[in-house]
């Protein structure tokens, strides 16, 4: 440590600045000057390409340009001979997932990953961009914005779906002397706000409005915005640099460069300071109107990060940036804050000197905030060196503490290794701590796989406790593209050796292989997926539907099994669908069911194909009783003929095999009875019949007193049987009352079903004394107690009870006369008789 | 508006399971905003009133309530939210009313949110009628809805049916995922045993899940012992027969729905019908409902006597305060008690008459298997009386499943000639899904119901209702199969001891264990030995329905002195015979 580190920086006012080389550029017979530069940010990839509007002279290069695309560091990445059309690239950036986007003349806007691979979608801004040419514009994280020779401003609002619109239109004479942007997260409306400088004031143009700021500053030559959108600094036509609030309703601060020409950039450097480039030279100026000037000897580039500036230029990549609090602490000459003492402390611990203990003895109490220092001034270092002495000024300080946070410097520790692999040249990503807290771990390992550094990527996510799954499938993904001409098998076991170490979503990796034309290799990968609802699209989008269809089936998921199923079908013809669903029980009841419902013909036509003739007939008999429910087809008998041929069709095809004689049978016997019904709706004029089941035909014949057709029915289904029709004319009669009709039909022979029917019918209908003829009659004394209890002769029945002895009976009989104490006590006396009878 | 169920006492966080499915149904709410219309499958509408009150979808700016049904949105609102299961018949009634709207140049904004879970089937059918684009779809997770504090349900009447008839298995990739939800909440459960194939494929539908996606369950002891998986078809005789259990018995003549039973005024007095709440927050009814009904009568008037005699002594004797305030704390159980003196009277009424005496012993005989002629003459009886057919099918299916299937003969005489001729020709669709369902079939071979008679010991003779040793009370001698497997499910030696029985019942067998891995299993192990003073919890799923007779021998089993079980139910539907075989019988026009 010869030199002060202090001696390196530049003081502004009470700031101090400085400046850092990064990197030599590993890159040779590059020329800044020239040529159109765009730098990704965070420290990213270098596009560069000749500026046509410029007069080089060439070397020993090709007159075509060539597009090129270097590490920071300055190493190749990709160069490709640039053919595009659309006339004069106008602009060139990198977009926040680092994909490079060039904006041409006409509008159209060519995208290209890290790798120079040119991206396949169309990005444009429309035919009235084509017509009138663009002449500016300005490329942020995620859009692009840029105003046409006709004055108009069209925008992509998002990279992410690429659709441009084109912002509210504001007629001018001449073109703005100069365009800025307001980033959306910065503005109160959240989209993007356009500063166009016009004569002396500055027009806002957004989605819908256009708002002139009504100002006189202008008319300015240049102009940004600070990295917060809070604040815009402007270079005017007489050469003064204001930095003004973004509503331009406050002019913050005031510099007179005294050169009337605007500067080739103006940027930001930090919050706080504004940097001009103009003829080799780099001017700051602070916030209070203090400035320090770098001179070079070549053209540079100057680079915005939200803690500094990057900047390049053909032999060196610099950073400059306001010098970290801490650091100030303990570097700055003289300074004797807690940490710059622990330093020194270190400085003579190491060197072993004894001063070592009086230094930290003047620490004091003290020593924690002095560890916190060093640790903090460790993590701004861009020095390896530097960072080492510095953690272990803190680790030797905190042996003098009582309690100091151990994670605390082990994830400094981790942090730092981190950042040192990222800037080593061959990563070439230059990132401070600052810009890695807002750039986050997981979208640096990110950029890490787009840019094929896998292996570093993974080691970093093992390391820092993510999973390492975005960058195994990514590098699964790379291998695939790339190996293409080694053989599926081959390939799929090359991948599976190490896919195997992880827990990865295979049906991803699959997708990449199908995507790619690798069907075999991607059909071979998705046998290793465990999940069935990840394995059955892909293999349905694959055109594998059979094969998705039996994964379906086996996962018990019926719902994957319909996706299959609604693919097999739009994409086969139906032998080939009823082929493939036929032999599977799960997925042809699923199609039944379905089809049931939606698609009764084509499930027909599917039950004929595969010689299920009956549940055919099954779906005619279903029509014909949903005509039945519906009451437009319901009503009026003449509507009646096509349900009896639907049936008539149905006993056909059920006929067909033997198994099915019910159904035919019942079919059959259906038919007939729809055209009795309908006869005697026709000759008694009531719409009664229809849809009622042959017992109820008989029994509603019997009520209208037709005996007549009642017998006729009976005779025509010759299988009603005779109790049944005993019961049913019983219970008919007793219905209307015919008490008459009744006892004659008691009397015509004796009752195949006894006289029980007879007494249930009467006491149903309330009828006691009716009834009471027909017990005498009943032979069984059960029934006949029975009978007595219900008729409410507590007595008689008691007395049938006993010439039967039946105890049991006088038990419920009491129950049932429960309310009643006289019967109850009249049932008591009479069980006791019979009890001493028996015992 | 009923409350809710208190759950206070449930062996697990119930409570949490409910707040959490509310949630949910509130975010479903809250994605549209605005007030809203809010249009409810309506076989759902019922369950979700067991979830959460009205007042909370007000708050949520639910404006209007209604049932979906095949007519138009009558409402003013621009938001529309339907909550459905995914049925395919329910799409194209919501198909015909957003066309109904557009027809009317109705703008208005719609949800549809499946419950548990999107279905390609449905959204297919919304396709094809044009309105998918116009639809925002969402899911509203199944959660088993808690009826009582050991009683879950999943309220999906349609299992048997999907399953057996359509050959549909989708409600068991459902139960599953509820079964899986259940574990990560409440921790792997070790001992899992299960009886059929539905059970068998529940279970290896749980553990492909596990598979796929591990499961994360929480440290420590898992909550849940062991899980019983029971497929009805393994016992379909036990629905079939008359509960005679006091709760049974108020389902069978009453219907329970949704932890609710409904009175007529005729009942209870008053003018207009009342719905009360059947759950254990009712502190007598949790005393009776698991009482076999003969003996409810006399509970009934020991208490009322006891109160009664409370009275008479403050009336005539110097009491202390602390006494009458006893009493008038007793007194406050006296709505309570008027209601199921009530209740019971009324139910009287059909356990008195001569028909449900002779129904009862139909019953038991087809049960004890030993004589079918005269049962045959019964049905027939039934039939020519014209008794409703869903009744006379319950004592035919009770017939098919214990002799194996009717004899030839008999089976086309009663499904032919008898069932289609005196009830229609429509129910050949529901015999033949009854057939389907193997609850009516042709014999084929012999019967071993005598066997498993004898061997499961299912006709326990000779109980002594009030204090009963054999869950055989809740169906006064029938001991119901399904809760006897659990019994020896849960006994020392498992289903091994009566391996020659489970092999007679129709489907897989299985016991296993699920370990985490195998050194948590080490300690979990250990760790036993220490906690063995512990009751353990078992959670008896049945898949296709169960009824309350049967969650009754459940409870008299789990307080058997020598359990060291206690019972938690989930089922996929409360059922009774009746709507049983009710939810086989299709109609036309949907459903």
């Amino acid at each position: 440590m010869a030199v002060s580190v202090a001696a390196e920086w530049s003081a502004i006012a009470n700031r101090y600045y400085r400046k850092q080389e990064i990197y030599r550029m590993a890159w040779h017979n590059v020329e800044l000057s020239g040529h159109k530069v765009a730098c990704a940010r965070f420290g990213g990839m270098i596009a560069i390409i000749r500026d046509d509007t410029k007069i080089v002279r060439l070397r020993s290069e090709p007159a075509r340009p060539k597009l090129l695309i270097f590490r920071s560091s300055g190493l190749l990445v990709a160069s490709i001979t640039w053919d595009r059309p659309g006339g004069r690239l106008i602009a060139m950036g990198w977009s926040d997932e680092e994909i490079l986007h060039c904006v041409m003349q006409d509008g159209s806007v060519f995208r290209y990953d890290v790798h120079g691979k040119l991206l396949p979608d169309k990005v444009w801004f429309g035919q009235e961009c084509w017509d009138q040419g663009i002449m500016e514009c300005i490329i942020w994280g995620n859009g692009i914005v840029c105003l046409t020779e006709a004055n108009a401003v069209f925008c992509i609002p998002d990279l992410g779906s690429p659709q441009f619109v084109k912002l509210a239109q504001l007629t001018l004479e001449d073109p703005p002397h100069c365009m800025a942007i307001i980033e959306p997260q910065h503005t109160v409306s959240g989209s993007v706000e356009v500063l166009l400088a016009v004569e002396s004031t500055v027009m806002v143009v957004d989605g819908g409005s256009i708002q002139d700021q009504g100002t006189t500053i202008g008319p300015l030559g240049k102009m940004v915005a600070s990295p917060n959108g809070s604040y815009v600094a402007c270079f005017t036509h007489d050469g003064r640099l204001l930095v003004v609030t973004s509503d331009f309703s406050k002019t913050i601060s005031e510099f007179d460069t005294q050169s009337a020409l605007p500067p080739e950039q103006l940027i930001w450097c930090g919050m706080d300071s504004v940097l001009l480039y103009s003829d080799d030279s780099v001017l700051m100026v602070g916030p209070y109107g203090d400035w320090t000037k770098y001179t070079y000897d070549e053209p540079v580039v100057l680079i915005p990060e939200c803690d500094g500036v990057r900047i390049l230029s053909n032999t060196f990549m610099e950073f400059l940036q306001r010098v970290p609090d801490t650091t100030v602490s303990i570097f700055s000459i003289g300074s004797t804050s807690p940490g710059a003492m622990l330093y020194d402390a270190y400085d003579h611990f190491a060197k072993r000197n004894a001063k070592a203990d009086e230094s930290i003895r003047m620490v004091g109490s003290s020593i924690p905030d002095a560890v916190e220092a060093c640790i903090d001034a460790a993590g701004q270092e861009f020095r390896m060196e530097l960072q080492d002495t510095l953690m272990r000024a803190a680790v030797y300080g905190r042996t003098f503490c009582r309690r100091f946070s151990k994670t605390r410097i082990r994830e400094t520790c981790k942090t730092l290794r981190i950042l040192n692999g990222v800037r080593d040249p061959n990563v070439g990503i230059p990132l401070t701590l600052q810009q890695l807290k807002v750039l986050t771990l997981p979208v640096l390992i990110e950029r890490l796989v787009n840019e094929h550094k896998h292996l570093l990527a993974i080691r970093m996510s093992e390391y820092m406790g993510l999973s390492p799954e975005t960058v195994v499938v990514h590098w699964a993904g790379a291998m695939i593209t790339a190996a293409t001409s080694v053989p599926d098998p081959e390939l799929c076991n090359l991948l599976l050796e190490k896919l195997k170490m992880y827990s990865v979503s295979y049906a991803a990796i699959a997708a990449h292989a199908y995507r790619n034309g690798r069907r075999t290799l991607a059909a071979l990968l998705l046998e290793h997926e465990p999940r069935s609802s990840e394995q059955v699209p892909l293999l349905t989008s694959m055109g594998e539907e059979e094969k998705a269809l039996g994964k379906a089936i086996k996962s018990g998921d019926t719902d994957l099994v319909y996706f299959t199923l609604f693919h097999l079908w739009q994409k086969k013809s139906p032998s080939e669908f009823t082929r493939a669903v036929q032999d599977k029980p799960l997925a042809r009841n699923l199609f039944i069911a379905y089809a049931r419902q939606n698609e009764p013909d084509v499930l027909k036509k599917f039950f004929a194909s595969i010689g299920q003739l009956h549940r055919v007939g099954e779906l005619l008999l279903w029509e014909a009783w949903a005509q039945s429910k519906n009451p437009v087809t319901r009503q009026g008998s003449p509507l009646q003929g096509p349900r009896i041929r639907l049936i008539e069709e149905a006993q056909r095809l059920f006929s067909h095999s033997k198994e099915h004689d019910f159904e035919a049978k019942a079919c059959d016997e259906q038919a007939r009875l729809l055209k009795i019904q309908q006869e005697l709706e026709a000759k008694t004029g009531k719409a009664i019949f229809v849809d009622t089941s042959v017992s109820d035909t008989i029994r509603t014949c019997i009520v209208l007193k037709n005996h007549r057709e009642a017998q006729r029915i009976r005779v025509e289904f010759k299988v009603v049987p005779d109790k049944r029709f005993y019961w049913l004319k019983v219970l008919a009669l007793a219905y209307i009352k015919d008490w008459d009709a009744l006892e004659k039909f008691s009397k015509e022979r004796r009752p195949p079903v006894g006289f029980k029917p007879f007494v249930e019918a009467c006491l149903q209908e309330g009828q006691t004394s009716e009834a009471l003829k027909y017990i005498q009659k009943l032979s069984d004394p059960e029934e006949k107690a029975e009978a007595y209890a219900q008729a409410g002769m507590a007595k008689e029945a008691a007395e049938v009870a006993a010439q039967a002895k039946d105890s049991e009976i006088l038990g419920r009989l009491k129950l049932t006369f429960g309310q009643s104490t006289t019967a109850a006590a009249l049932f008591d006396s009479i069980r006791d008789r019979l009890s001493l009878q028996g015992g | 508006m009923a409350q809710l169920p208190p759950l206070e006492n449930a062996p697990i966080n119930l409570i949490g399971l409910r707040k959490e499915a509310q949630l949910d149904l509130v975010e479903a709410l809250d994605s549209m905003r605005g007030r809203k219309l809010l249009v409810l499958d309506p076989k759902l509408s019922g369950p979700l009133t067991l979830i959460v009150q009205i007042s909370l979808l007000k708050e949520h700016g639910v404006e209007n309530l209604s049932h979906l049904s095949g007519d138009p949105i009558q409402s003013d609102c621009t938001n529309v939210i339907y909550i459905v299961r995914p049925h395919l018949t329910l799409m194209k009634l919501i198909a015909a009313q957003i066309q109904h709207d557009k027809r009317n140049q109705q703008e208005r904004q719609y949800s549809l949110y499946f419950m548990p879970r999107r279905s390609t089937a449905c959204e297919k059918v919304l396709e094809a009628e044009g309105v998918h684009g116009g639809i925002t779809f969402g899911e509203y997770r199944m959660f088993p809805i808690p009826f009582d504090d050991d009683v879950l349900s999943l309220e999906h009447e349609l299992v048997l049916k999907e399953l057996q008839v359509d050959g549909d298995p989708t409600s068991l990739w459902d139960l599953a995922l509820t079964i899986n939800n259940l574990q990560s909440r409440f921790g792997l459960i070790p001992n899992v045993k299960g009886k059929g194939d539905a059970a068998k494929k529940v279970f290896s539908i749980m553990k492909k899940m596990q598979e796929e996606q591990a499961l994360t369950t929480p440290e420590g002891q898992p909550e849940i012992d062991t899980l019983i998986l029971l497929d009805r078809q393994v016992d379909l005789v036990t629905p079939m027969c008359s509960q005679l259990t006091y709760e049974g018995l108020v389902d069978e003549f009453l219907n329970i729905n949704n932890g609710c039973v409904e009175l007529d005024p005729a009942i209870l007095g008053g003018d207009k019908k009342v719905k009360v709440p059947l759950n254990s927050s009712d502190k007598l009814y949790r005393d009776l409902r698991d009482l076999n009904f003969g003996v409810v009568g006399g509970i009934l008037r020991e208490k009322a006597a006891s109160m009664k005699q409370d009275y008479t002594d403050v009336k005539t004797t110097n009491q202390e305060f602390s006494d009458l305030k006893k009493f008038v704390k007793k007194m406050h159980a006296l709505p309570e008690m008027t209601r199921h003196i009530d209740i019971s009277q009324y139910l009287t009424t059909f356990t008195r008459k001569r028909s449900f005496m002779s129904r009862l012993i139909m019953e038991q005989t087809l049960v004890e298997g030993q004589e079918y002629d005269i049962c045959y003459e019964y049905i027939e009886e039934m039939i020519n009386k014209q008794e409703p057919l869903i009744s006379v099918l319950r004592l035919l299916v009770i017939l098919s499943v214990t002799n194996n299937g009717l004899q030839k003969k008999h089976f086309d005489y009663f499904r032919f000639v008898e069932l289609l001729q005196s009830y229609g020709w429509e129910n050949l669709f529901f015999i033949n899904d009854l057939e389907r369902a193997g609850l009516l079939r042709k014999q084929e071979s012999k019967s071993n119901w005598l066997t498993l008679k004898r061997g499961l010991r299912l006709v326990v003779s000779d109980t002594d209702d009030s204090n009963p040793k054999d869950i055989s009370y809740a169906f006064s001698g029938y001991a119901p199969l399904s809760i006897r497997l659990v019994q020896h499910a849960l006994h020392a030696s498992g289903w091994r001891g009566i391996e020659d029985m489970m092999k007679l019942l129709p489907g897989a067998t299985f016991e296993e264990r699920q370990v985490k891995n195998r050194v948590k299993f080490k300690r979990e192990k250990e760790k036993k030995s220490s906690v063995d003073g512990r009751r353990a919890l078992v959670l008896v799923v049945f898949i296709g329905g169960v009824t309350f007779a049967e969650i009754s021998a459940l409870r008299f089993l789990s307080a058997q002195e020598s359990m060291k079980h206690d019972v938690i139910v989930l089922t996929t539907k409360l059922c009774n015979g009746t709507s049983f075989l009710q939810s086989l019988q299709t109609n036309p026009l949907g459903g």
